[in-house]
């Protein structure tokens, strides 16, 4: 099944991520180069099975435009990291730097590990009638596509901040230490959670950590995960040092920031809003409804457009822009899974 | 008369300001996602109940005449979301009329020589040496730069030229095609509100209706009528799995079916809507709701294999043909299923294994079969064979109807929208300054923004001096 050749391309990237760490404290070349391989490699794998599912999704719908596997949680997820890692793997070629890969294989293994860890079906189903659309395929590949640029443009903000930031008590500093500590606490969690399932259908997010049964594991669990803040947020120079050693400067990080902005932005409004807005015509009869998913979409259209007029109209640099990137895609976030976890709407497919 | 003119300057500078703009996409954006929160139109119960999971009683209530005070339970109507997306509109146009004529007036200005003060001052410098004259060398960067699509301003100094080149200058103006685009969908949106029309209607199979009713709960009359002949559920194979819902329609105007492009009948499937007299229906919803005329449709079957139609109403005994055999339905179940022990149980109101059980009355004897319309075995029966067809007359489909004539604007925006934020985010102006002093060429460039492209492109344009140098 195609689920099995993704979950093997998932693994790849997680395995990327430690060769990332020791290349980037070692700076030594070939770990570079075998830190790419891995990458590239979960990459190519992930495509292989991405055709694999399609060909799945033909042999039950017989339709070329409505075969694309996008029309469930989970392939959304897995469609989401393809996208997010060709996209990095696209940076690191053209600006011949992989500086930021570590934190690319932390959120991508977070994602893949989502997959695994709320529960959702991966068996390939058949299309609902709300779907039965060739708008699905624009409307959804075109918002992903967006929500991987702005995921890499956050990941260039986030070092940014961290990078800029002098001082340790600004709020700047402490916001962005502890979203990438708390990623990388997250990101261990999985492996546990997913290392130690007795069940692998039954197991949810954080059983083995901070929801542990056992009172003295949870309690250790969150003394982890504070001391995991502490620690990213005394020793934050060290990532600074370690970018510095790298040759990259914090105008380079603006600029990548920006760049995943500047290509989003339109992809999101053409592909997220005005697309869906047209199916959501078709299909029920009204352009706009301001249903959740609807409504946190104009909330994160209105975030980066905000970016785009502090930095072109306002003339702001530096921290400050990088501050909204990171908040944009926290929003994204709750856009593409929080609405569906939390809220009720029209979007159910990612419902469980 | 001073004093109002300095006021007047003052309320247009506001009203013209991105902080205004910037202000209001963030109190946008809170006031929308308070009503992803807060149950949007729900009764008064129902939203303090809601509440009440995260507080006591009491509270709940309490923050339930704030809530209504400030319309939070309905936020995208109520006066001040309205204000908000009026100022919002009026703060585009402010701002547009009165950046963009003076961005048209930058176009007209000839460009004036740089001090090499101000040029040392810019971010990106980029210097080479080359062995050939200061005249060669600035045809040759010249015809370069021509090359590359640059329109090019010349002065000349005492000890060298100043050279000036700028590319998509004008995709500057894509900017307010965006703004436009945004108050084209705003006046697309307020014309829908006030000249549309938006209402649902529920028609019970084999009935027809030219009543629909609005959101708000009016009544709609439209001029001409809709029959639901049928409306249907297809399920995937062996699955509940709901594969298509369908509506078969018919317009009935003047009391004659109305017929389009020679057919009468007219399906509507979700995704599928279909259009009348600037009218268009959805597939919204559909139930169950058996009217009196509900039948139950078979074929039979006989020892020729002959094919005889039989409706029958619920708990009516028909006669069986070429039989002296009565039958008659005596129950249904839309998704009959079966438990461990081999009991026959409803699984769904679905109908996903429609079956009845009819009876049958021979010489004076009585038996019972459950008869299930996509189990052949089950067709089977001491008298022939019965086939359960469907159950027609028992579902409504229900429609959702609109017209909105704003929904035009709403795609001219849509379109224009996409194409200038393409033209504003890919197409960026680019310009340089490059002086020409013997044999050295220095290149500026005024900002910091994208800085690495411009490196990449000034080292190719280089590159191609250096190759023909």
């Amino acid at each position: 099944m195609s689920y099995h050749i993704i979950s093997i391309a998932g693994l790849l990237y997680v395995l990327a991520m430690p060769v990332y760490i020791v290349y980037v404290l070692t700076k030594n070349n070939k770990l570079g180069y075998l830190a790419t391989a891995t990458l590239s490699a979960g990459c190519l794998i992930h495509i292989y099975g991405f055709i694999q599912r399609f060909k799945e999704m033909y042999a039950i719908n017989h339709s070329f435009m409505r075969s694309i596997p996008i029309t469930n949680l989970y392939e959304s997820l897995v469609f989401f990291v393809l996208c997010l890692v060709i996209g990095y793997l696209f940076i690191e070629w053209k600006y011949k730097n992989r500086s930021f890969g570590v934190i690319v294989s932390i959120l991508v293994g977070i994602i893949i590990g989502l997959t695994d860890l709320l529960g959702i079906s991966k068996e390939v189903q058949p299309l609902v009638p709300a779907l039965k659309s060739n708008w699905l395929l624009a409307h959804v590949t075109l918002s992903f596509i967006s929500y991987a640029a702005f995921a890499l443009s956050f990941i260039t903000a986030l070092l940014h901040v961290i990078m800029v930031s002098e001082n340790k008590k600004s709020f700047k500093y402490i916001f962005s230490t502890s979203v990438l500590s708390i990623m990388v606490f997250i990101f261990i969690s999985m492996i546990i959670d997913i290392a130690t399932a007795s069940n692998p259908r039954s197991v949810r997010i954080f059983h083995s950590t901070l929801g542990n049964q056992s009172m003295f594991i949870s309690v250790l669990s969150w003394i982890f995960l504070v001391a995991l803040v502490f620690i990213f947020w005394k020793f934050g120079d060290f990532i600074t040092k370690t970018l510095k050693g790298l040759k990259i400067n914090s105008d380079f990080l603006e600029d990548i920031t920006y760049k995943g902005i500047a290509f989003g932005f339109p992809i999101f409004t053409i592909g997220g809003l005005v697309f869906g807005a047209i199916w959501a015509d078709q299909a029920w009869g009204r352009y706009w409804g301001w249903d959740p998913k609807e409504t946190w979409s104009l909330i994160t259209w209105f975030v980066y457009a905000f970016y785009l007029h502090a930095k072109f109209i306002k003339g702001w640099r530096g921290v400050k822009t990088s501050m909204i990137a990171v908040s944009g895609f926290l929003i994204t976030i709750f856009t593409y899974l929080g609405v569906n976890l939390f809220l009720s709407g029209l979007h159910s497919y990612g419902s469980m | 008369m001073a004093d109002l003119k300095k006021l007047n300057e003052k309320i247009w500078n506001f009203f013209a300001s991105v902080d205004l703009a910037v202000a209001l996409f963030i109190i946008i954006s809170i006031g929308a996602a308070i009503g992803t929160v807060i149950p949007q139109q729900s009764d008064p119960e129902a939203t303090i109940r809601f509440f009440s999971r995260f507080m006591s009683l009491n509270s709940s209530m309490k923050l339930y005449e704030i809530v209504n005070l400030f319309d939070l339970n309905n936020v995208y109507h109520s006066w001040w979301f309205t204000f908000l997306l009026f100022m919002f509109a009026l703060n585009l146009t402010v701002c547009s009329i009165d950046r963009l004529p003076i961005l048209l007036k930058s176009f007209k200005t000839s460009p004036q020589a740089l001090l090499p003060e101000v040029l040392e001052k810019m971010p990106l410098k980029r210097e080479l040496n080359l062995s050939a004259n200061s005249k060669d060398l600035a045809q040759k960067l010249m015809a370069v730069l021509k090359d590359k699509g640059f329109s090019i301003f010349t002065f000349a100094y005492s000890d060298g030229v100043q050279i000036q080149c700028k590319k998509w200058i004008k995709t500057r103006l894509a900017v307010y095609l965006t703004h436009l685009s945004i108050f084209i969908i705003l006046v697309g949106a307020l014309i829908g509100t006030f000249l549309g029309l938006r209402g649902s209607m529920n028609i019970v199979e084999g009935t027809s209706s030219n009543l629909a009713i609005s959101d708000d709960g009016k009544a709609i009359p439209l001029p001409f009528e809709v029959r639901c002949d049928k409306f249907e559920v297809e399920f995937y194979e062996n699955s509940a799995m709901p594969k298509a819902y369908r509506s078969y329609i018919k317009i009935i105007e003047n009391g004659q079916p109305v017929t389009i492009e020679g057919k009468d009948r007219f399906i509507i499937e979700v995704n599928e809507p279909f259009a009348y007299k600037g009218i268009t229906f959805y597939q919204a919803t559909y139930g169950f709701q058996p009217a009196e005329h509900a039948e139950f449709r078979f074929t039979y079957f006989d020892t020729s294999n002959k094919e005889y139609r039989i409706s029958a109403n619920f708990e009516k005994s028909f006669q069986i043909p070429g039989t002296s055999v009565r039958a008659s339905v005596i129950d249904f179940s839309p998704a009959l299923g079966m438990d461990e022990q081999g009991r026959f149980f409803n699984m769904s109101s679905e109908m996903i294994n429609p079956a009845v059980l009819v009876q049958f009355e021979y010489n004076g004897k009585k038996s019972e079969q459950w008869i299930l319309a996509k189990i052949p075995e089950t067709w089977q029966t001491p008298f022939g064979k019965l086939k359960f067809d469907e159950l027609w007359g028992a579902q409504f489909t229900g429609l959702q109807l609109r017209r909105d004539p704003g929904v035009p604007l709403i795609y001219a925006g849509s379109i224009l929208m996409c194409i200038g934020l393409f033209i504003t985010l890919f197409l960026r102006p680019v310009s340089y300054f490059v002086m020409v002093r013997d044999n050295k060429i220095t290149f500026y460039h005024p900002s910091g923004k994208g800085i690495i492209m411009r490196e990449k492109e000034i080292d190719k344009i280089i590159q191609k001096i250096q190759k023909e140098a």
